[in-house]
């Protein structure tokens, strides 16, 4: 090789080496304009997982609703079959009103679920916003029925704080407090202990327990369920 | 110059450009695949879109559906008193657990962000969830019956989350301004808003806007999802 080119004309070597260089070089160009590329396809892979967040969030919400559009379908039919063979539809309104009256938090309840402990810590207590913090948490986690030292907390449920206790829709309580809930037990557990924004990780200026249960008890809303400002919007 | 160095240099030159192909032939392969990354990108987008029409059809489908088993339901139970008092304490169920629009008298609190910055500290000029939490706890301790924040109406499993700086109630983005809107007692939850101290005048200590007015036949919308339980049972 080295005999072949030292043999040849300057010039031809000049030529060709040139042309070589130009071609090097404008594959390099292209490539560049590659490179640049994947700089903004590194945002759509990040999109990437945020789409399949949203994507399993829909997913569960449509099967929520399908689940929920199916039981009515059936319910609808049940009726309609009572009507026809002129029947009572007894059986069936106690079904509907015990479904409803769990949900609302009429009546004692038990399940799987968690029990955290909250008490005073060495230099600060347990306030109001620690146990309103806590029930955000476990709503967001699937709660399906939460109390705070026996005493149901419900959608307008407030938690007030005052000098030396707290408040429970106007019922005093004192530490430790003990707050139930019932749902999915794991997912939950798993939410509270989160690093870094998990309430039994994050919280350290008290003291917080977690136990994780098979069977936890709620007792029903012990107040009267008042309609008294509210009026139904009945459409057409 | 002689031809030997010449041909060192030309040598040292081509072995540089090599490399930096190589180089960029790898970067290459991993652009490709980003490439088909951005298409299953598409992908992702489309079926998002496509299970969020999916949710939104069977949940007008489910809205149809509960109207009519309202209605059968009120047919069956007619001519049965007991029935039909069943059939009323389900409807009134239904109001407390957020299923229908409510309307009555009420408030209005809209909490927005400082336009001026004048602040050190810009964290301290904008709404945070903590705020809202706040104003919503004050509502419920005055008697609030229903309650929603920019179209969220709050249920028994309702959560104010903060991810980043986005706010999310029931899973859904909201923003500044935040509208929260009540139903009760006007003159109890107007006065426990503008009383000196409240939370609104320490929301507008650093320039934000934190207004409170009494509003007739207020309309608060129904929960836009299904409430259902899957982990507590009724404890007779």
């Amino acid at each position: 090789m080295k005999k072949l080119k030292f043999r040849a004309d300057i010039t031809t070597v000049t030529v060709v080496v040139f042309i070589v260089c130009i071609v090097l070089v404008s594959v390099m160009l292209m490539q560049f304009r590659t490179v640049e590329q994947t700089d903004i396809t590194e945002i759509e892979t990040m999109r990437e997982s945020e789409l399949r967040a949203l994507l399993s969030d829909w997913k569960t919400r449509y099967e929520d609703v399908a689940k929920q559009l199916e039981d009515t379908n059936k319910r609808i039919e049940e009726y309609n079959k009572t009507i026809e063979d002129n029947e009572a539809a007894a059986d069936l309104i106690d079904d509907e009103l015990t479904e409803s009256n769990i949900l609302v938090g009429k009546t004692d309840v038990y399940g799987e679920g968690v029990e955290v402990t909250l008490s005073d810590g060495d230099y600060s207590d347990v306030n109001a916003s620690h146990l309103i913090d806590l029930v955000n948490e476990l709503r967001y986690a699937g709660a399906e029925a939460i109390s705070i030292n026996g005493i149901r907390i419900l959608a307008m449920t407030d938690i007030v704080e005052m000098d030396s206790y707290i408040l429970i829709s106007l019922q005093r309580v004192q530490g430790p407090y003990v707050v139930k809930a019932i749902g999915d037990k794991d997912y939950m557990s798993t939410i509270l202990q989160l690093k870094g924004s998990g309430f039994v990780d994050i919280t350290s200026d008290i003291n917080v327990s977690l136990a994780i249960k098979n069977r936890v008890e709620i007792p029903k809303y012990n107040g009267e369920l008042e309609i008294e400002y509210m009026q139904e919007v009945v459409s057409e | 110059m002689n031809k030997k160095q010449i041909a060192i240099t030309l040598g040292v030159m081509c072995f540089l450009l090599t490399i930096a192909i190589c180089v960029q032939l790898r970067t290459m392969s991993s652009a490709s695949s980003t490439v088909s990354q951005t298409l299953s990108d598409n992908g992702l987008r489309d079926e998002v879109l496509r299970m969020k029409e999916k949710y939104d059809n069977t949940y007008s489908e489910l809205e149809n559906a509960q109207k009519e088993l309202e209605k059968i339901r009120q047919e069956a139970t007619q001519n049965d008193s007991t029935a039909e008092a069943k059939e009323q304490e389900i409807r009134e169920n239904n109001i407390l657990l957020g299923n229908t629009d409510v309307t009555g008298d009420g408030v209005e609190v809209v909490l927005a962000d400082a336009t001026v910055t004048n602040s050190l500290n810009p964290s301290y000029q904008i709404i945070h969830f903590g705020d809202i939490q706040d104003v919503v706890n004050e509502l419920k301790n005055a008697g609030a019956e229903a309650i929603e924040i920019n179209g969220q109406r709050l249920v028994n499993t309702s959560a104010i989350t903060c991810e980043g700086n986005i706010i999310k109630i029931n899973g859904e983005r909201v923003g500044s301004p935040f509208y929260i809107r009540a139903i009760g007692s006007q003159s109890l939850l107007y006065g426990a808003l503008t009383r000196a101290g409240s939370y609104l005048d320490i929301i507008r200590e650093y320039g934000n806007t934190a207004e409170v007015t009494k509003v007739d036949d207020i309309t608060i919308s129904k929960y836009a999802g299904s409430i259902t339980y899957e982990y507590m049972k009724e404890d007779k």
